[in-house]
């Protein structure tokens, strides 16, 4: 018989834990929301990842119709993933930061889309799942509208002058995904190979979906090429 | 200064099950500008809230799309959800934006969403 | 063209980035999921309570009055730049919120380090 391992867990209580605990409950004592509201948005959290995403493009990718459809109209072209950008959530009306307006930006072989939120890293969380931490960063929101090859190079995406790089900047309730341009050496492939290489960098436009890679690149942190300086005019 | 405060309940009943934006559609009456206007974004005086991007302030565009109805953020923050306008996604040429973008780049853009009140005619 | 001209309208007028020293203590003590997990052989990326404190934004965020999401974000981003800089992604987020808090009163920093222990002490008794 063979031996299970009990998978490992850490057996200690960090002061990072007891924290969130004690402001969850003091939120909860002083009103602010209830247990049950806050049980209702970890749930819903919880069940939210890249993968509704991916399968979004491969489908386009596919299907000239659907692609069309996913262009004109996010939200419909969603609800075929299993995405409910309205009724999904605790509100059903949509969440507070994300609303209910997903855009697909299609990228072509002249025009390659890069999306980011500069003033607080909006996020198409529903179809997408959770924000990576480079994408939140101060770092990333201001240095991409402004200095985007160079970012986008720190990613290892270099792209042709003649190609046209459209920076998409969530400031208000539509929130975006990149379809990316399929790539070559994927013919035949079934709609699940095709959205394994979809990754979640490649949806928000900092990567190239390649056959073979599967998973994100690391993100090394490193000083920007551009630093950002405090109060330094830039003429 | 007082906080904002947000009727959830005016809301819920408003959006359950339509969605927002979604649900302020149809109010805004007509729409100022059409897909393909030269716009430029007005220079209003900074207000707490404010989602119109400082760096776009001033600066010529292309109206892309006609994306949806809603209140101002500016209003909304403040629960002033009576008004709806039109938003607008606006597509500008990066060396509009910065003036020292490289010129070998000249094709890249960026874009970006305005409520009406943000623009007016280029 | 400053900093603030790619869009940091002033918006964190009055946050006081100065430490709180219940935070502090946290900060300089307090064990990260990083180190945590590597100790003890773990692979998951985020600590399980990461997932409650992205619950405690959403639900701050639909009730939008004690502090509402912009004000949220930008201090965030104020104190990720400075006071919490060298602190890994998740435990910094849920610093800046108690800060956040504190500074609003919203939270007292004496109530915090007692409920604190209560729940410490509910989470080791055998």
């Amino acid at each position: 018989m063979s031996e299970h391992k009990a998978a490992p867990m850490v057996d200690e209580v960090s002061d990072f834990e007891v924290l969130e605990m004690a402001v969850r409950e003091l939120a909860i004592e002083k009103g602010l929301f209830s247990a049950e509201d806050h049980r209702r948005w970890t749930e819903y959290i919880h069940t939210l990842g890249p993968l509704p995403a991916a399968r979004l493009v491969a489908k386009a990718w596919l299907d000239p119709e659907y692609r069309k459809l996913a262009v004109r109209d996010g939200v419909k072209a969603s609800l075929e993933v299993g995405v409910d950008w309205i009724n999904d959530m605790p509100t059903h009306f949509g969440t507070p930061s994300d609303y209910c307006n997903l855009r697909v930006l299609e990228d072509t072989p002249k025009v390659k889309h890069v999306v980011v939120c500069t003033l607080c890293s909006c996020y198409p969380r529903p179809i997408l799942g959770q924000s990576p931490e480079w994408y939140r960063t101060p770092n990333y929101r201001r240095r991409l509208v402004r200095w985007p090859r160079q970012v986008l190079a720190e990613f290892g995406l270099q792209l042709p002058a003649d190609v046209e790089i459209r920076v998409a900047d969530s400031n208000q309730k539509t929130r975006y995904i990149v379809m990316p341009v399929r790539p070559e050496g994927t013919d035949g492939w079934s709609e699940e190979q095709l959205a394994e290489i979809v990754t979640r960098d490649c949806l928000i436009g900092v990567a190239v979906p390649k056959p073979g890679v599967t998973a994100n690149a690391l993100r090394p942190v490193h000083p920007a090429v551009h630093p950002v300086q405090h109060g330094h005019d830039h003429g | 200064m007082s906080k904002p405060h947000y009727d959830r309940e005016h809301h819920a009943k408003k959006a359950t099950g339509i969605g927002d934006p979604q649900c302020f559609k149809g109010e805004a009456g007509k729409a100022r500008f059409k897909v393909g206007d030269r716009v430029r974004v007005r220079n209003l005086p900074d207000v707490f809230y404010t989602r119109c991007q400082v760096y776009t302030r001033g600066a010529v565009g292309t109206v892309t799309e006609l994306v949806y109805e809603s209140p101002a953020a500016e209003d909304e923050a403040w629960d002033n959800t009576d008004k709806p306008e039109w938003f607008y996604s606006v597509v500008f040429r990066q060396k509009e934006l910065w003036p020292e973008y490289p010129d070998l780049y000249a094709e890249d853009t960026l874009e970006s969403e305005f409520s009406e009140r943000w623009l007016e005619p280029a | 063209m400053t900093t603030a001209d790619i869009g940091d309208v002033d918006m964190g007028r009055g946050l006081d980035t100065t430490p709180i020293p219940l935070l502090e203590q946290i900060r300089s003590q307090g064990r990260v999921w990083e180190d945590l997990a590597a100790q003890y052989g773990v692979t998951n990326p985020d600590p399980p309570w990461k997932v409650n404190l992205e619950g405690i934004c959403d639900a701050l965020s639909a009730e939008a009055y004690a502090l509402p999401v912009l004000e949220r974000r930008y201090e965030e981003d104020e104190l990720s730049e400075d006071l919490y800089a060298d602190v890994p992604y998740p435990e910094r987020q849920l610093l800046a919120l108690a800060h956040s808090l504190i500074r609003r009163g919203v939270v007292d920093e004496a109530e915090l380090e007692t409920r604190m222990k209560q729940v410490h002490e509910r989470l080791t008794r055998i």
